[in-house]
C-alpha cells in the first residue's frame, strides 16, 4: 500500500468508503477500457473519465452496494491501468501494490475490467491473477464496438475457459452493474479459487524462466480468445481507419492538428466574449452599486470597508467569474476531442516532434492538459515511464500556455488590436509551442546529451461520439477545481493588494486606508522594480505589480488591475472597457508611444515567466524543490530576455 | 523475411520475432499483441515515419524504430485486412 503516492485520496474521504471493516475489492484493467466509468457508475462517485490511456494515475476508493444489505457493501479501489502485473511505470507500480497487499489492506476480490475489442490484451492481467487464489470476476465491456468488427463474444465460454465469472456490461450507458454486483457477491462468499494450472518452473534460470511464463500466458490467453470469440463479417476498414487515413497521415495529419488547435481557440474567443461582456457589466454594475449601498445603509460608505469590499474583493472575484464561461468552454473542447479519441492521434502526429526533445509521444498528453492549466498538467507527468523524461515534461509544462494566460490575452488583445485580436491570441500559442520546443532542445543539450526517447507504442482507441454525459462531467470537474484552487488564491491575493495599497509608503502623506494608490507601499514596491523591466517597454508601476501579482496566480492579473485603477479613480467611472482606456494610457507612457510594441511584448513575458504558485506546489511534488526552484530562474532569465528583445527589436521596426 | 518497418501496407503478416527491441519493449509489444506467432498488418503510414498496425482487430501507432525491430514474413494469401487470431 505504501507504493499508492496519494494515501490523500483515501483520508480525504471525497467519496466515502464502506468503512473500516468493509471487505477490498480491486478494480483493474489495461488502460483505457472504461474502469473510472464503472467505477463512477457502481460508487456513484465523479472520477475523471477520458477516452485516453492513461487518464487515471492516482487510487480512488468508493463505497459499493453489492445488494441492498449495508453488510454487503464493499470497498471499492479504482487503479489506474495496467496490461501486467510486473510494474513499468508508476501507475502501474500502484495497480500492483494495491492488488498484491497483504494482511488488513489485502483486497478480496479483484474485478478485472476487459475490453471484447481488444480482449486477448486484457487478459494476461488475468492469467497472472489466475495463477494466485484471489477470487477474479471479469467485467468485459465496449461488446458493441467489438460487434461492429465482426466480432462475436461469448462470455459463457470465456468464463469456462479462464475458470472465473465473466460479466458482460455497458458502463458508459449504465447496463450490466446489478449482475456484476451479483457475480462479485458470489465470488466473495465462495472464497478463494483454484489456482490454473502452469508448468513448473526451474530455479536455475530465472531470466529465462520470466520469458518462458510469459510464454506460456499468452498461448493460455490465445486458447481462451479463440473459444469464446468469433469472428463473424469479413475483413474490413472501419470508420476509423477511414478517418485515420487522413487524421494522422504525412502532411495533412499535423495540418489537421493545427486547424484543431486553431479552431478550440478560436472558439473559446468568440464565443466567450459576449457572456464575458454581459457578466462584466453585471458585477461592475448592479452587484456593486448593491454593495455600495447596502454599505452606505450600515455606514461604512466612506469607510476603508468600503474599498475593500467595493474595489477588492467585488472587483477582483468578479473579474475572475467572467472568464468562467471562457475556462468552461476550453475544457469542454478538450474533453470532447479526448472522448472522441482524436487526441490519441493527436500524440502519434506529434511524436516526431516530441522525439526531437527526446520525450515520447506519450509527454504530449501533459503538454495538452498544460494548454487547459498546468496544475494537472505536471501531475499527469506520471505516465510517463522514465523519471528523466517526467522531470523534463515537468520543466517545459509552464511554457504551455494556460487558459489563466489566455484571460489576459484576451483583454490585452482587444483593446489593442481590436481588428487582429483572434490571430494575435494564436501567435501567442504558437509561440508557447516554440518555446516549448527551443527549451526542451536546450534542457536536453545541456543536461542530457544521452536521453534516449521512448519509442512510440500506442494504443489507438476507436473514434466515438463523445457522450454529453461524460464531457459535461469532465468539464465540470476541472471547472470546479480550477474555481476551487483560483478562488483561494485570488482572496488571499486580493487581500493582500488591498492591505499594501492601503499602508502609506514610508515618507508619504497620507493613513491606513486614506492614502492614494500611487503613493502607496504597494505602488513603492512596484516602481523599486519598475527599472529593471524599462528595456521591454513596460517598467511602469502599474503594469509591474500586475506582474508580481501574476506570479500568485495569472487569474489575478487583471482583477489587480482592475483594483489599481478603481482605487486610482472615482467610482462613479467604473464601466466596463475604462480598464482598457487606463491601459493604453500606462503603456503608452512606459513605452515611449511604441504601446503596440510593449503591449506584445509584456504578453511574451505573461507567457513564459512561472505560471501561478499553484503549479510551483505541484512541480514541488513531482520533481522536488531544487529543480522547481531552477525552473523559475530558467523562465524568468527566458521571459525577460525574450520581451527585451521583442520590445527593442519591435521598437525599431514599428 | 522483412521488418514492419518495410513490409507491404494491407497485406497479412506473420510476426516472427521482435529480437531488435529491448526486453522491456519487447514485453509491451507481446502486451498488446505483437508476439512470435501473431498476424498482423500495416493499416497505414504516419506522419512522422510511424506506421499504424492491425493487431486482432484493434489499432496500435508504432514509431519508425519500434517497426524495425519486429521482423515479419507474408503468411498465407488472405484477403487483406483483419488479422484473426
Amino acid at each position: 500500500m505504501s507504493a499508492a503516492p496519494t494515501p490523500s485520496c483515501h483520508e480525504s474521504g471525497a467519496v466515502a468508503t464502506a468503512g473500516p471493516d468493509a471487505a477490498v475489492v480491486a478494480l483493474a484493467g489495461t488502460p483505457n477500457v472504461g474502469k473510472s466509468s464503472l467505477f463512477n457508475t457502481v460508487t456513484g462517485a465523479r472520477r475523471t473519465v477520458g477516452n485516453w490511456p492513461g487518464t487515471t494515475v492516482e487510487v480512488g476508493r468508493g463505497a459499493w452496494d453489492l445488494g441492498g444489505d449495508p453488510a454487503r457493501r464493499v470497498t471499492l479501489v479504482d487503479l489506474p491501468g495496467a496490461y501486467s502485473l510486473d510494474a513499468m511505470s508508476p501507475d502501474e507500480e500502484v495497480t500492483r501494490g494495491v492488488v498484491l497487499a497483504q494482511g488488513e489492506e489485502a483486497p478480496s476480490a479483484v474485478v478485472v475490467v476487459t475490453s471484447a475489442a481488444h480482449l486477448a490484451r486484457g487478459l494476461y492481467l488475468v492469467a497472472q491473477l489466475r495463477e494466485r487464489t484471489i477470487p477474479v470476476v471479469v467485467a468485459l465491456t465496449m461488446l458493441d464496438v467489438a460487434q461492429r468488427r465482426g466480432l462475436d463474444t461469448d462470455a459463457a465460454v470465456l468464463a469456462d475457459e479462464l475458470g472465473c465469472p465473466v460479466v458482460a456490461l455497458d458502463p458508459r450507458r449504465r447496463r450490466g452493474g446489478g449482475q456484476l454486483a451479483a457475480a462479485v457477491q458470489a465470488a466473495l462468499v465462495r472464497g478463494p479459487l483454484e489456482p490454473r494450472h502452469t508448468p513448473p518452473t526451474s530455479e536455475s534460470e530465472p531470466a529465462g524462466d520470466e520469458l518462458a511464463l510469459a510464454d506460456e500466458r499468452f498461448s493460455w490467453i490465445a486458447r481462451a480468445v479463440e473459444r469464446a470469440q468469433r469472428h463473424a463479417g469479413g475483413a474490413r476498414r472501419t470508420f476509423s481507419d477511414r478517418v485515420d487515413r487522413w487524421a494522422t497521415a504525412p502532411v495533412v495529419g499535423p495540418l489537421l492538428f493545427l486547424a484543431v488547435m486553431w479552431a478550440v481557440f478560436q472558439v473559446t474567443t468568440v464565443v466567450a466574449a459576449p457572456l464575458q461582456d454581459a457578466l462584466d457589466s453585471f458585477f461592475a454594475g448592479p452587484v456593486a452599486d448593491g454593495a455600495d449601498r447596502l454599505l452606505a445603509w450600515v455606514g461604512l460608505g466612506e469607510s476603508p470597508v468600503r474599498g475593500f469590499v467595493v474595489d477588492g474583493l467585488i472587483a477582483g472575484v468578479g473579474m475572475l467569474l467572467t472568464f468562467v464561461p471562457l475556462m468552461a468552454l476550453m475544457f469542454l473542447l478538450l474533453a470532447v476531442l479526448e472522448d472522441s479519441g482524436y487526441m490519441a492521434r493527436a500524440a502519434v502526429v506529434t511524436d516526431r516532434l516530441m522525439g526531437r526533445l527526446g520525450l515520447p509521444g506519450r509527454a504530449f498528453l501533459p503538454l495538452v492538459v498544460g494548454f487547459g492549466c498546468n496544475v494537472p498538467a505536471i501531475a499527469a507527468t506520471r505516465i510517463l515511464s522514465q523519471a528523466r523524461h517526467r522531470l523534463l515534461t515537468a520543466l517545459l509544462v509552464p511554457f504551455t500556455s494556460c487558459t489563466a494566460r489566455l484571460t489576459v490575452y484576451v483583454l490585452l488583445a482587444t483593446t489593442f488590436f481590436p481588428e487582429h485580436a483572434g490571430s494575435v491570441v494564436f501567435a501567442m500559442y504558437l509561440l508557447s509551442i516554440v518555446l516549448v520546443v527551443l527549451v526542451g532542445l536546450l534542457l536536453r543539450g545541456v543536461l542530457w546529451r544521452a536521453l534516449g526517447a521512448e519509442p512510440l507504442v500506442l494504443d489507438l482507441p476507436p473514434y466515438q461520439r463523445p457522450t454529453a454525459r461524460l464531457s459535461l462531467a469532465v468539464t465540470w470537474l476541472r471547472l470546479k477545481g480550477f474555481l476551487r484552487t483560483a478562488s483561494g488564491i485570488i482572496v488571499a491575493t486580493v487581500v493582500i493588494v488591498w492591505f499594501l495599497q492601503s499602508v502609506p509608503a514610508p515618507g508619504a502623506a497620507g493613513t491606513f486606508g486614506a492614502v492614494p494608490v500611487e503613493d502607496s507601499v504597494y505602488a513603492a514596491i512596484a516602481r523599486s522594480i519598475a527599472p529593471v523591466l524599462a528595456p521591454a517597454g513596460f517598467g511602469e508601476w502599474q503594469t509591474v505589480s500586475a506582474l508580481i501579482v501574476g506570479f500568485i496566480a495569472k487569474e489575478a492579473v487583471i482583477s489587480s488591475w482592475a483594483q489599481t485603477y478603481a482605487l486610482a479613480e472615482p467610482s462613479s467611472e467604473r464601466e466596463p472597457g475604462v480598464l482598457g482606456q487606463q491601459l493604453l494610457e500606462t503603456f503608452t507612457a512606459s513605452s515611449g508611444g511604441h504601446a503596440g510594441v510593449a503591449v506584445l511584448a509584456f504578453m511574451v513575458f505573461l507567457l513564459a515567466y512561472t505560471p501561478c504558485v499553484a503549479t510551483l506546489a505541484a512541480q514541488r511534488r513531482e520533481i522536488g524543490l531544487r529543480w522547481t526552484a531552477a525552473g523559475v530562474a530558467m523562465q524568468l532569465a527566458v521571459a525577460y530576455v525574450l520581451a527585451v528583445a521583442v520590445f527593442q527589436v519591435g521598437r525599431l521596426l514599428w | 523475411m522483412t521488418s514492419l518497418a518495410t513490409a507491404p501496407l494491407r497485406v497479412v503478416l506473420h510476426v516472427e520475432n521482435a529480437d531488435g527491441a529491448p526486453e522491456s519493449l519487447r514485453r509491451r509489444l507481446a502486451e498488446l499483441g505483437v508476439r512470435p506467432g501473431a498476424l498482423v498488418s500495416v493499416v497505414q503510414r504516419t506522419a512522422g515515419g510511424g506506421r499504424i498496425v492491425d493487431v486482432a482487430g484493434s489499432r496500435i501507432a508504432l514509431g519508425r524504430a519500434v517497426l524495425e525491430a519486429v521482423t515479419v514474413a507474408a503468411a498465407t494469401a488472405e484477403p487483406c485486412g483483419v488479422a484473426a487470431s
